[in-house]
């Protein structure tokens, strides 16, 4: 056993107690916290790290500053889940201050919501350069774990139908001239899987990956780009190419009396709306968007 | 002269964060001061934001123990506002991950116990036991706690016929620990002598300051949502509601303990008795009403009221937590108790302040100040 170096005192304001309860369990023995050195303490005086959890409202910040200042050196701070690395699904909250790394130095976070016990440990052994021996079945994830996102970019048609549901506002959308980004931001996610879930072509996929450590927030993310379509009229970028051919494809599905018009449809359909309005007087192309409205809604 | 003992926010150790102002003479705590507000996050102004579904993820997140029955509550109560009515098997489904939650609320919060009487073999057997109740979690939901499992119109995962074989696996042992953990209320003295006649709450005190769940039915009480206003599949499943009547920290252990072998019992007849058929029906559109819904949370009973507008963002969610209603029971018990009890009998309640904290209590003895403060 090697000798306890790393006193750890947790402290909590404005989080779901979730991640608390997660660093709670790390003392389980199966994670053999204490093989590390690393033991937790209940005063900020007998500690050396900090593990922050929660996203810090006005009240907790002052207590988060006395118990910094009471940390004994080298005053290291870990951020534990999202709360605490972005402030999470509580980011609107009105009494919400944080997240704690604008109130004091933060060295690492550790995303999650909560990140299980397994990361917290591996985390640790990561930034003490030690590494464990992942033997065990628990450092496994089980079938259906809900762990970093992963897009298929074959099948992305960039329709943001999941920023639109994700609970958390993790999700981005970025319109840069020729080309959309879709950002997934995991450490302001819930893992809800409701992207996953949403998704209609399931390019999202949530995966096992689980060790998410890091001492940059700002790489926290997983991106997907697709190729924006000009207005055949104006010239303007105005919409994922994929997400239109997407839709003639699934036009001609659901309504076989189009086949024959699916070269005007797709023409029709490379106009953007702003042009599309000001098309009045062309009849035909007029006709066919009502009709396709009408069944597209009715599909 | 009276003096004043302060616990908290941050020290001692509670599991989490609140201040008690002890107001102490003699060694007799003559007074009670709680201060909140280090949890609160704001949480029913931001349901207001965002949409029916995108909601159950963040009434998951008032609290991270009792998660489930959080999404439970609350789809039970959208469902109200959508007139919808979820598949049977939903029904019974849900009553198998809410009995699972309450499994590993009930061991966590003896963890924390033997923790406190500085148990440490049992505290590290029980929390090591405990373990398999979060795999199988992680293994039927995906995530070992806010495993959002229960969505408007039913649930999102089912249970195979190999994952029921798995529950029945763990509960078995569970019901050993379980059992093991009333042996140690029978007969060991540290447990019996150390939360014997401490913090006793009558049965008439009670009543009146409206304690719920555990705390309630540990001063005799018949109480629980379960029984007295069935959802889900309670109403048919067979389970005892449990108490005890010496109203001390001892009777609360002791029906904790009792309760999880009742969960076992309901999972295990639940499973048995899974009807086939689809786990969820599509939610509808709002409609324009207001509901309220009930459920017993591990901490007791738990309410949501749900004020919709017709739109598919609710104008108003209220929600009234298990360990609000009893931290007025535990002012009563502090009180005329030695303040070395305090810690213990705080946490006999098994308080959760992420769930509570979304108010700040004043309640002081008459003469020097009392109010209830909004923040
Ligand atoms: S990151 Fe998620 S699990 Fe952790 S405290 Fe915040 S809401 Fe809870
Ligand atoms: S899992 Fe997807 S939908 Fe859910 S919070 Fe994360 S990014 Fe948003």
């Amino acid at each position: 056993m090697a000798e306890k170096k790393i006193a750890i005192y947790r402290f909590m304001s404005a989080g779901c107690n979730g991640c608390d309860v997660q660093i709670f369990e790390c003392l389980v023995p199966r994670y053999k916290l204490g093989d590390l050195g690393v033991e937790i303490v209940f005063t900020p005086e007998e500690a050396n790290v900090l593990a922050v959890t929660g996203s810090i409202n006005v009240k907790g910040a002052e207590e988060l500053k006395m118990a910094y200042k009471k940390l004994k050196p080298p005053k290291i701070v870990v951020a534990v889940g999202n709360c605490a690395t972005t402030k999470g699904i509580f980011s609107e909250g009105y009494p919400i201050v944080g997240p704690p790394d604008r109130i004091v130095p933060v060295n690492l976070y550790i995303p999650g919501c909560p990140p299980r016990p397994q990361a917290i440990v591996s985390a640790i052994a990561k930034a003490l350069g030690v590494s464990l021996d992942k033997k065990e079945d628990y450092w496994g994830t089980p079938e259906g774990f809900r762990g970093k996102h992963e897009f298929d970019a074959e099948k992305c048609i960039g329709c943001g139908a999941c920023a639109q549901v994700c609970s958390s506002d993790a999700i981005e959308i970025i319109d840069e001239d020729d080309k959309r980004l879709v950002k997934i931001n995991y450490a302001r996610c819930t893992f809800c899987g409701f992207c996953q879930d949403e998704c209609p072509t399931q390019a999202i996929r949530l995966t096992k990956e689980y060790h998410l450590s890091t001492d940059n927030k700002k790489t926290a993310y997983v991106m997907n780009e697709v190729e924006m379509l000009r207005c055949r009229i104006c010239g303007s970028y105005y919409v994922p190419s994929e997400q239109i051919r997407w839709a003639v494809e699934r036009i001609m599905e659901k309504a076989a009396v189009y086949r024959d018009l699916r070269k005007e449809l797709e023409d029709a359909m490379q106009i953007c709306p702003e042009c599309r309005r000001k098309i009045v007087n062309v009849e035909n192309a007029k006709k066919l968007l009502t009709s396709l409205a009408i069944k597209t809604r009715v599909s | 002269m009276p003096r004043i003992v302060r616990i908290g926010p941050y020290k001692p150790q509670l599991l989490e964060p609140e201040r008690f102002e002890l107001l102490v003479e003699d060694n007799k705590i003559i007074d009670v001061n709680i201060e909140l507000g280090y949890v609160h996050r704001g949480i029913e102004d931001l349901f207001t934001k965002r949409t029916y579904m995108q909601n159950l993820a963040l009434a998951e997140r008032i609290c991270g123990i009792c998660s489930g029955v959080h999404t439970l509550c609350y789809a039970q109560t959208a469902e109200g506002i959508m007139n919808v009515e979820i598949p049977d098997r939903a029904r019974y489904l849900r009553c198998i991950y809410m009995e699972l939650e309450r499994l590993h609320s009930h061991y966590l919060w003896f963890g924390v116990l033997a923790h406190t009487l500085h148990e440490h073999e049992v505290f590290l057997k029980v929390m090591t036991e405990r373990e398999r109740i979060q795999d199988l979690l992680e293994y039927l939901t995906g995530n070992r706690i806010n495993y959002l499992i229960n969505t408007i119109g039913g649930v999102r995962r089912d249970i195979t016929p190999k994952k029921a074989k798995r529950i029945l696996e763990v509960l078995k042992d569970m019901k050993n620990l379980s059992n093991y953990l009333l042996m140690l209320l029978d007969s060991d003295e540290a447990f019996v002598e150390k939360t014997r006649e401490v913090g006793v709450l009558p049965r008439g005190i009670a009543l009146d300051v409206g304690a719920v769940g555990p705390t309630l039915r540990g001063s005799g009480v018949k109480s629980d949502i379960r029984r007295d206003d069935p959802y889900a599949a309670y109403e048919e499943l067979d389970f005892e509601v449990v108490t005890e009547d010496e109203g001390d920290a001892l009777a609360r252990t002791r029906v904790r303990a009792r309760e999880t072998l009742e969960s076992i019992r309901i999972i295990e007849q639940a499973l048995e008795n899974l009807p086939e058929g689809e786990i969820s029906v599509k939610p509808r559109e709002p409609l324009e009403k207001e509901e309220i819904g009930r459920a017993e949370a591990p901490r007791g009973e738990l309410i949501y009221y749900i004020r919709s507008n017709g739109t598919n963002i609710p104008e108003r969610v209220k929600v009234r937590t298990p360990s609000f209603a009893n931290n007025f029971a535990l002012t009563e018990m502090l009180r005329g108790d030695i303040v070395q009890n305090a810690r213990l009998i705080i946490e006999s309640i098994d308080p959760c302040f992420a769930c509570t904290d979304r108010i700040t209590i004043i309640d002081v003895n008459t003469g020097r100040k009392r109010g209830l403060e909004l923040m």
